[in-house]
């Protein structure tokens, strides 16, 4: 049987390569796919928490059930912010988009 | 079985969220003022069933929804808070923004996710109300769709916020790893003084989680451009009530599940603290734009509140209550102020404050009754609610913290008195006078007497208050 750690170390990849996305890309479409790969990761460790503590509870499943959820609805609403400033400034490049000052 | 009566003020929400979406559709774009109007009508109503079950002490579906006095207080906060902004927005989404139902009924259900945020026994409940919460200011931010700047706040704010939720998440997932459970009475019962490396790791991506949400130095980095960016009302909401909610349900989180390791996280949440103090209120002092500055200003403020969370008594939690209503009456009092001026002038530059005293005499006394309590000044609720919560804090050895605080609110005093000094000092470059509508000046009027109040007579809010936290501990 496959141990749990190695279900944890994949996620724990995943997250860190996600994190790099949402740090190193300069494109918000592509931000907002690193983000995404961030929750896979939440759901890998979810979902093998689940199997391996406690097989006969539901509580992680029901957990990454509702993070693919919300995940889902968190892109839809991206994307429509990100459409609406593509259309008006032609760009979704993060460094471009910098009226206010950081 | 669940007793349907306790959650009625969730359910009238939620009607009232979705009627004044309808009425969007029903009525004439000339009538759609009193949508605001009837929401204000209907969320002060709910305050009615809100007070109706105070007392009540119940844990639903198996406790992932808690009643209790400290929920019942938070729900009243948040429905008057909601009100509030209702009316003070009328008049600038008629002027500036389309779609007025669709705004006020993401209002109401901002209303309804802080409600259900401060109810949380358990860690999905919160997290879902969190992202309800979080859904609607990222819409709200960015609702001005033809304002480069308020596209550009709710991008920002969307990207960081997502982030931030999949850091909590993370945490979150390590957390119910380490202990098994997600309920915070499971979690207490899990954590000892020491931790194994995968409960600190959890632990310490869930503090940066909620972080990123309060806007607590290092993690602010998108308050100050989504404050700016956002339309004045969702900027005056989101200062206090996505504050007051994240507070809300950080201080149940880590009095219920989390103070058997306090010696462990207390240190990070005091470093936090420290640098939110510190960086709000230094940076504030060169800002050229009102909104910004507050921005700044509500950073350091959400440091003051850490404060309290780092000394978590359950004096401390009654400091950190008294000063959240405090704060959240100023802020909303400086913000309407702010809104009213901007709906006149179009102006929202520290600058084009100048000669305020001569052309709107009631606004400039009002805002400036707004800054000197932000900064801490004795009849103001500013100065009663921040001594009871350094006081507290004090009383759980958080001595040079506390002194920190105090001689930051000092400086504060500076940025504060400079925008005072435009308004009085400086002559007008424009003469007309302006004369906001009268429900803006009854609301300035009611939150400036609630600023009076609470600063002179806070007797009765504090001993509520009081009992609401007693039971959190219990």
């Amino acid at each position: 049987m496959i141990p749990v750690s190695a279900y944890l170390a994949v996620s724990a990849l995943l997250f860190s390569i996600g994190m790099y996305g949402v740090l190193a890309r300069r494109n918000a479409v592509l931000i907002l796919m690193s983000i995404e790969l961030m929750l896979n990761a939440v759901n890998i460790n979810l979902v093998a928490f689940s199997r391996y503590l406690a097989p006969g509870e539901f509580t992680g499943l029901v957990f990454a059930v509702f993070v693919i959820t919300v995940a889902a609805a968190e892109v839809g609403l991206a994307l429509a912010i990100i459409i609406r400033l593509y259309r008006n400034r032609a760009t979704v490049n993060v460094d471009e988009i910098d009226l206010l000052k950081w | 079985m669940v007793d349907y009566k306790l959650l009625v003020p969730q359910f009238l929400l939620a009607g009232l969220a979705f009627g004044l979406l309808a009425l969007d559709l029903v009525l004439p774009p000339a009538r759609r003022r009193y949508i605001a109007y009837l929401g204000a009508l209907g969320l002060v109503g709910i305050v009615l069933s809100t007070i109706s079950l105070r007392g009540q002490e119940a844990a639903l579906y198996g406790g992932l929804f808690l009643i209790d006095n400290y929920a019942l207080f938070f729900q009243g906060l948040f429905l008057v808070m909601g009100a509030v902004i209702l009316l003070a927005a009328e008049d600038h989404v008629r002027k500036f923004l389309g779609h007025a139902g669709e705004y006020y009924g993401l209002v109401v259900v901002a209303v309804l996710a802080m409600t259900v945020m401060t109810s949380a026994g358990e860690l999905l409940t919160a997290y879902i109300a969190l992202e309800l919460l979080s859904f609607t200011f990222y819409v709200l931010s960015a609702y001005a769709t033809r304002d480069l700047r308020s596209n550009e706040a709710g991008v920002k704010y969307i990207l960081l916020g997502a982030f931030s939720s999949a850091l909590l998440l993370y945490g979150i997932s390590l957390i119910y790893g380490a202990t098994g459970t997600t309920y915070f009475r499971g979690i207490a019962g899990a954590v000892g003084g020491t931790l194994s490396p995968g409960l600190l790791l959890g632990l310490v991506l869930l503090i940066a989680g909620f972080a990123f949400k309060a806007a607590a130095v290092p993690f602010h980095m998108w308050a100050p451009d989504v404050y700016e960016g956002a339309p004045l009302p969702t900027t005056a909401y989101l200062s206090v009530a996505a504050k007051a909610a994240v507070f809300g349900l950080l201080l149940r989180l880590f009095s219920q599940g989390l103070l058997p390791a306090i010696e462990v996280w207390r240190w990070v949440i005091v470093a936090l603290a420290a640098a939110s103090i510190t960086v709000g209120n230094l940076v504030a002092i060169p800002q050229t734009n009102i909104k910004r500055l507050l921005a700044y200003s509500s950073i350091g403020q959400a440091g003051y509140l850490l404060v309290g969370l780092a000394a978590l008594s359950p004096q401390a939690v009654s400091g950190v209550l008294v000063h959240l209503a405090g704060y959240a009456a100023t802020n909303l009092l400086a913000f309407t102020a702010v809104i009213a001026y901007y709906n006149e002038t179009g102006h929202e530059q520290i600058e084009d404050f100048a000669g305020a005293a001569e052309r709107a005499p009631y606004l400039a006394l009002l805002l400036t009754i707004a800054m000197f309590s932000l900064a801490g000044l004795p009849f103001f609720a500013g100065f009663t609610t921040k001594f009871y919560l350094f006081t507290a804090a004090a009383q759980e050895g958080l001595l040079w913290l506390v002194g920190l605080a105090a001689a930051m609110s000092v400086v504060s005093l500076y940025y504060y008195l400079m925008v005072i000094k435009q308004m009085y000092i400086h002559p007008s470059r424009h003469s007309p006078r302006l004369r906001p509508g009268f429900v803006l000046t009854g609301v300035l009027g009611v939150l400036a007497f609630a600023v009076v109040a609470i600063g002179v007579y806070p007797g009765p809010l504090v001993r509520f208050i009081e009992t609401a936290s007693k039971g959190l501990f219990s």
